[in-house]
């Protein structure tokens, strides 16, 4: 074994280590900021996941999309709604769990016939490793340039959207019953920035 | 197969980066002088003295800055293959990325008219 072999298995051991844990921890921590933040830390090892597949423009899109923007906004979901108020305990825990095992337990068996009934060395074409981004980049700009700008249409659909829904001010009542809309989310002209939850 | 050149630097930058706090922590823990009493416990002990408690709602203006900022995030990931190649792609592909970066002015223009980035 060489040594850029071992070097390859003791980051893949270390990296699928951190996705595994990290993920329990999502899943089982019961203080959900702190799940917020592993989850960034699982995007973080997955994004390393991907590099150690030649996948290097995954890796850095992973990293910018995932951990830069989708993490950040589940933080601030977070942070905006952050009340501290004990849960209520459910009815029926404990069927519950069985069934979500049971489900669970369905699910795994399935992946693992899937594992052992896939041939895995299929002949491909040799990983390009960092020329891949160049690669990517030629094909945007010839063959998929149509997609390419539409995205941008898309892009701005979105944050016109994003927008209009996080301010609210253009729609005074419910669209479907008449109701008046919860006018919580409309941007007071002079409220503080940092809204201490002690002097309400 | 591994064959991405130039990781190794990447793995050392990693270790030494990974090293660098711990050690701050470690030589803080052996060195410094012990003692609980008085501002010792505080957040921070030589700024103003810390009100309130840490986990205070935040307020909803900043989650525009993050929609806005989500969305030319993406436009990044869609200009940097652009930026990788473009000795190799050449005059008209500048023009396509000046293009789509247009479009994406317009939706900079629209958050900006709306106040999405008033910061007061």
């Amino acid at each position: 074994m060489t040594i850029a072999n071992s070097t390859e298995l003791i980051c893949f051991v270390v990296l699928a280590a951190v996705v595994v844990l990290g993920s329990l921890g999502v899943v089982l921590l019961s203080n959900i900021v702190y799940s917020a933040f592993l989850l960034g830390g699982v995007f973080m090892a997955v994004a390393g996941l991907y590099l150690l597949l030649n996948a290097s423009f995954v890796a850095a899109a992973q990293v910018l999309v995932y951990v830069g923007a989708v993490n950040v906004l589940i933080l601030f979901a977070i942070m905006l709604v952050n009340k501290r108020e004990d849960l209520k305990p459910v009815e029926g825990l404990q069927l519950r769990r069985l069934l979500s095992g049971g489900v669970c337990a369905g699910l795994l068996i399935l992946l693992v016939r899937v594992v052992v009934s896939t041939p895995w060395a299929v002949p491909g074409p040799a990983a390009i490793g960092e020329g891949a981004t160049e690669r990517i980049g030629e094909h945007l700009f010839t063959d998929y340039l149509l997609p390419f700008e539409l995205a941008s249409v898309l892009l701005l659909m979105a944050m016109i959207g994003a927008i209009v829904l996080a301010r609210r001010d253009v729609l005074e009542a419910d669209v479907g019953t008449g109701d008046a809309v919860d006018q919580g989310l409309i941007e007071k002209p002079s409220t503080p920035l940092l809204v201490d939850q002690s002097t309400r | 197969m591994f064959v991405l050149p130039g990781y190794d630097a990447f793995l050392g930058f990693l270790l030494i980066a990974t090293a660098v706090p711990v050690l701050a922590l470690v030589t803080n823990k052996l060195v410094a002088p012990r003692s609980r009493a008085g501002e010792r416990q505080l957040t921070y002990e030589s700024g103003m003295e810390p009100m309130g408690g840490a986990w205070i709602q935040f307020n909803i203006r900043y989650y525009m800055f993050a929609l806005v900022f989500v969305i030319f995030d993406v436009e990044t990931v869609f200009l940097y293959p652009w930026a990788v190649a473009f000795h190799r792609l050449g005059l008209l592909a500048f023009i396509e990325a000046l293009i789509f970066i247009a479009i994406l002015v317009v939706a900079l223009a629209y958050a900006w008219r709306k106040g999405a980035l008033e910061w007061s």
